[in-house]
């Protein structure tokens, strides 16, 4: 049987002379995002600015930019604090925040659930074990630093927790749903062995695995930063590159390989990086929920989500929400610097949820 | 004139199904010749999504599925999408991306060898193509089923490959829009000498826009022809176990009118 058109009835070709200044338009609505996303980094900068500027011993923002560029202006004590204390733990603050607000817009997107977060899905949980395990059993060689002994730990379980998720969702199927439902199971097995650790641990090395737990910068130093920043330079740029890819399947997995878009490999590929991010940003400062949860959800509210300027976003709105949650951990209890896990929680939950809430309105 | 030389469509003794139920067996349909646009109709669960689906590669099958010369059975799936375009039976999420955003991002995550400016034009056309620049800026939370569904629409039809195969394009449209989009895509279909398939439920949209019908039945093809020919109360008979007649209207168009279901 032949099946062929009507040649009488055949309509001209669509105009191509369609000209309407639609990307003119477009143009303009983009300029605004760039705009916001400037802005954005303006204010990531002041807050660093604000978070080397707090803390109980008195340096003035004239001291600080003094400091910065010429050190031996200041007094031996004072520049001690700027470069041993102060700039580390900003600078902490700032780069576990943008990699953690990465993670999570990018675990939102391959997931396509906005409640994914490193901390949701078990990385943060399997770091914690990780930590437990080094700082209980003291596992490693004597030669390690201690410091770095623990966040290797943390390291090796948070990306080995990722890659069992994977590789058991995708013995079933490798879909997204079976991804979140070995995720959260992940997160209570992990609880539990961290509890079970806890409970055999003597008084001193417990102390230290709740203290790990807490979260804090204030055990950062310019070697961990410099992997940190290493980890955030080498996956924000791999990130850049599948933007389109990665916008399109915003419109659902079904659409997007129909694309040609290879859905299976991208989530994979996309949850390797991110459970690389997440884990150096969580192996050197402990647990900090909510930041991965919260700056993409910033990020979306103010720059849509078209992956060009929403990935960049949610990895400054997670630095700006680290940056003030650290000031804020230095200025609630005067004299006292509160674990910043603690802080991120207390303040991220009601932040959270007025996001949730205005976006509700919205729709 | 589209994007990737084409052909007729040419199905051969092609299966397919989901594990290890057939769906469709041995299946042989064409030629179908450029410029044809083809509704692929029949009962709820028949396959008229399955063999979308094959063809798109999107679900395995055996059998040949041949586009000119090409065998698209053979062809890995990133070159298969530059000659096939697919729309899915779900609408598009109604996320916070805006209209032209997902156009855009779903023509330029499989075709990063075009300029910014072949993008940009590219889009523009099927806006107007389709009359959708009112939405172009507006979030896909914001829109309604049938404006969502358009959009999808607009993501297949700015790659202008030389296959479409569209699978319910107007289950969310109310009439006007139906009828916007089968005439847009009929011209398309004709100016661009691509074919399409069109999966539809609407028998008299069918027969209305479509040179050809192919209709599903029993794991194959029941039938498959001019509308005219094909569309009998015999075969509604045995495609959708309806009594039903089939009347020219006043502008000369055979229309289907359903009487009563037969019972099972």
């Amino acid at each position: 049987m032949t099946i062929s058109g009507d040649e009488a009835t055949r309509a001209p070709a669509v105009a191509s002379d369609t000209q309407t200044g639609l990307s003119r338009q477009y143009a303009r609505f983009i300029a605004v995002r760039v705009a916001i996303l400037v802005v954005l980094l303006v204010v990531v900068a002041l807050s660093f600015l604000a978070d080397v500027a707090t803390g109980t011993s008195s340096l003035t923002v004239g001291d600080i930019l003094r400091g910065l560029v010429a050190p031996e202006a200041l007094s031996r004590s004072q520049a001690v604090i700027l470069w041993d204390v102060r700039l580390p733990y900003a600078a902490m603050a700032v780069l576990v925040g943008a990699a953690l607000g990465l993670a999570g817009a990018e675990m939102q997107t391959v997931l396509n659930n906005p409640l994914a977060s490193p901390f949701t899905l078990g990385v943060s949980a399997a770091a914690m074990l990780g930590a437990s395990v080094v700082i209980v059993f003291n596992v490693l060689p004597a030669w390690l630093d201690q410091n770095y002994g623990v966040a290797l730990g943390a390291f090796v379980f948070a990306v080995g927790a990722t890659m069992l998720i994977q590789g058991l969702s995708r013995l079933y199927g490798a879909t997204v749903d079976t991804v979140v439902l070995f995720g959260i199971a992940m997160v209570f097995v992990l609880n539990a062995l961290v509890a079970l650790i806890q409970f055999v641990a003597d008084a001193d090395a417990l102390q230290q695995v709740v203290f790990w737990n807490m979260g804090s910068l204030t055990r950062a130093t310019w070697g961990k930063i410099a992997i940190v920043a290493g980890v955030l330079a080498l996956c924000l740029p791999a990130s850049m590159m599948h933007v389109w890819a990665m916008t399109a399947l915003r419109g659902g997995e079904d659409h997007a390989r129909s694309f040609g878009i290879p859905v299976e490999r991208l989530r994979l590929l996309v949850m390797l990086r991110v459970s690389l991010l997440a884990a150096a940003a969580v192996c050197f400062v402990g647990t900090i929920g909510f930041v991965g949860l919260v700056g993409p959800h910033i990020a979306r509210l103010a720059l849509g989500e078209d992956h060009r300027f929403y990935l960049p976003g949610a990895a400054l709105a997670g630095a700006l929400v680290l940056s003030l949650a650290s000031i804020a951990s230095k200025v609630l209890v005067p004299g006292l610097i509160l674990p910043v896990g603690i802080v991120t929680s207390l303040v991220g939950i009601p932040l959270f949820m007025a996001l949730i809430l205005t976006q509700r309105r919205r729709a | 004139m589209s994007d990737a030389a084409g052909g007729p469509l040419r199905l051969e003794d092609v299966s397919v199904g989901y594990g290890r139920t057939p769906v469709l067996s041995h299946l042989d349909i064409g030629p179908v010749a450029p410029g044809s646009l083809v509704a692929v109709v029949g009962s709820n669960a028949v396959g008229k999504s399955t063999l979308l689906k094959a063809i798109a590669g999107l679900r395995p099958a055996t059998g040949g599925i041949r586009l000119g010369d090409t065998d698209l059975a053979r062809l890995p799936l990133a070159k298969r999408v530059r000659l096939v375009g697919y729309l899915s039976q779900s609408l598009p999420q109604p996320t916070s991306l805006v209209a032209y955003e997902a156009v855009t991002s779903a023509f330029r995550a499989v075709r990063g060898d075009l300029s910014a400016d072949e993008v940009e034009r590219r889009v523009e056309e099927v806006f107007a193509a389709l009359g959708l620049r009112g939405l172009a800026l507006r979030r896909l939370s914001e829109m309604s089923g049938g404006q969502r569904q358009m959009v999808g629409l607009a993501q297949v039809l700015v790659r202008k490959p030389p296959l479409l195969l569209l699978d319910e394009p107007t289950s969310a449209l109310d009439l006007r829009w139906q009828l916007n989009v089968l005439e847009t895509v009929r011209g398309i279909t004709r100016g661009e000498n691509a074919i399409c398939l069109i999966a539809i439920h609407d028998v008299n949209l069918a027969l209305r826009f479509c040179d050809a019908v192919i209709v599903l039945g029993g794991g194959g093809v029941l039938a498959a022809g001019a509308p005219e020919d094909v569309m009998t109360p015999d075969l509604l008979r045995r495609a959708y176990g309806i009594e039903g007649r089939v009347e020219r209207c006043s502008r000369g168009f055979p229309i289907v009118l359903s009487d009563r279901a037969l019972s099972v």
